[in-house]
């Protein structure tokens, strides 16, 4: 494993290892105390983390492809994508007052016309419209791959899971379509393309993982497979978030549903960490070494 | 017309300073030298594209195809070989340049080639 992957990973473990303190703790006495003091302090923190390091990661990335080559568009929206998402993070603890810096409540409080506070612009940002530029730029990979003959056939365990994915999509358009009519915010209508992008994605993550599944275990193929599994994360997170709304979900299952949101924040990180790692390969002499050959 | 001016700066700016035809002496090469470019061309082809046709290769074509081999499973995964083939047994550097080239970028892909062709 990459260096930077395995430094991802651990401070992953370290943070959960934190997080199931947390969880005893509130199973213990059934209070959200120190569970909400970990998600607002420690939890913002790795976010901030994680994002910032996926988003200096994918400039790297960028910046050794030329101006004419197709990757450097691909990198550059996912740079893009990782950008909104520290972003939407940042302006959601801002809108919370989760930063320990300063008082930014004032901030927070609903400036009306487009969006209804800071804390919907936050989601904005880091939610449609980071997954606007992921799927820009997962698009243009899988042009590329196509080029190459790696683009796999579709199963039919794919093809049931994109019918689930757009039937899902389409049931949650037709629940928000009428409420058109009460005069939304932007923010809001903006905050419906979520799911239609979100499946968007998980479609192009399946095609990308097929074509994975043809290369094998390399470091670009491994790459491209933590976008699928971040993808999917972010999938079941959603999905959590819509059965604890529709009360499916109990108080324990709610509060473990909320760490899935590290683990896709470390999947995502670890990508342009594979790529990276994969560019540093050919600078260095080890793979010629006598014990390699 | 300022635009034009611009343009016009930018294209003498961009004059190469070259001798002129009539300066420029061509002189003819000594044969031993010509003998050592032919070779060293025609190990580069060689080494370049491996020959669908021919069955034997040497054992520089073999160490370079060994070494790009490794480099695609570890930057790829040991199935890419297969999509890359294609009609052609072997890999060669004329078949994975371009794939590592798209995944990798220019730059990092000339580092690789160097790095295959060492010693050779």
């Amino acid at each position: 494993m990459p260096r930077q992957v395995r430094w991802i990973w651990i401070l992953l473990a370290f943070h959960l290892a934190l997080g199931l303190v947390a969880f005893g703790h509130f199973l213990a006495t059934g209070q959200y105390v120190v569970l909400g003091w970990y998600f607002w302090a420690l939890g913002s923190l790795f976010f901030l983390v994680m994002t910032s390091t996926e988003f200096c990661l994918a400039m790297i990335c960028r910046s050794w492809f030329d101006s004419d080559e197709p990757m450097r568009l691909a990198w550059g929206m996912i740079a893009c994508a990782a950008l909104a998402r520290l972003a939407g993070v940042v302006l959601r603890a801002v809108s919370d007052g989760h930063l320990p810096w300063g008082n930014w409540h004032q901030l927070s409080q609903p400036f009306g016309g487009l969006f209804a506070n800071l804390g919907q612009l936050g989601l904005v940002v880091g939610g449609p419209l980071s997954m606007a530029f992921l799927a820009i730029g997962l698009g243009r990979v899988l042009v590329i791959q196509r080029k190459f003959h790696l683009a796999g056939y579709l199963t039919r365990g794919d093809k049931a899971l994109l019918f689930l994915v757009l039937a899902f999509s389409i049931s949650q358009l037709a629940i928000n379509l009428p409420l058109l009519w009460n005069h939304p915010s932007l923010g809001t209508m903006l905050l419906w393309l979520s799911d239609p992008l979100l499946s968007l994605l998980l479609i192009e993550a399946i095609l990308v993982r097929r074509s994975v599944i043809r290369m094998g275990q390399g470091l670009v193929a491994k790459c491209w497979g933590m976008f699928v599994l971040a993808i999917v994360i972010t999938s079941a997170g959603d999905a959590a978030i819509w059965a604890s709304s529709h009360g499916l979900l109990s108080e324990q299952m709610t509060a473990i549903s909320w760490y899935i949101w590290f683990l896709a924040a470390a999947a995502f990180a670890s990508a342009p960490a594979y790529q990276f790692a994969a560019i540093s390969l050919t600078r260095e002499d080890s793979v010629h070494s006598p014990a390699m050959r | 017309m300022r635009l034009l001016g611009r343009w016009e700066l930018m294209v003498w700016r961009r004059k190469l300073p070259s001798a002129s035809v009539r300066e420029m002496r061509i002189e003819a090469a000594p044969a031993s030298g010509l003998d050592d470019l032919q070779v060293r061309l025609n190990l580069w082809s060689n080494l370049w594209a491996q020959d669908s046709e021919s069955t034997s290769r040497s054992e520089a074509q073999q160490l370079v195809a060994e070494r790009l081999s490794r480099w695609l499973e570890r930057c790829f995964g040991q199935h890419v070989q297969n999509s890359l083939r294609g009609n052609q047994s072997h890999i060669s550097l004329a078949s994975s340049t371009p794939i590592f080239t798209a995944f990798l970028g220019r730059r990092a892909t000339r580092e690789l080639s160097r790095r295959v062709l060492q010693d050779i």
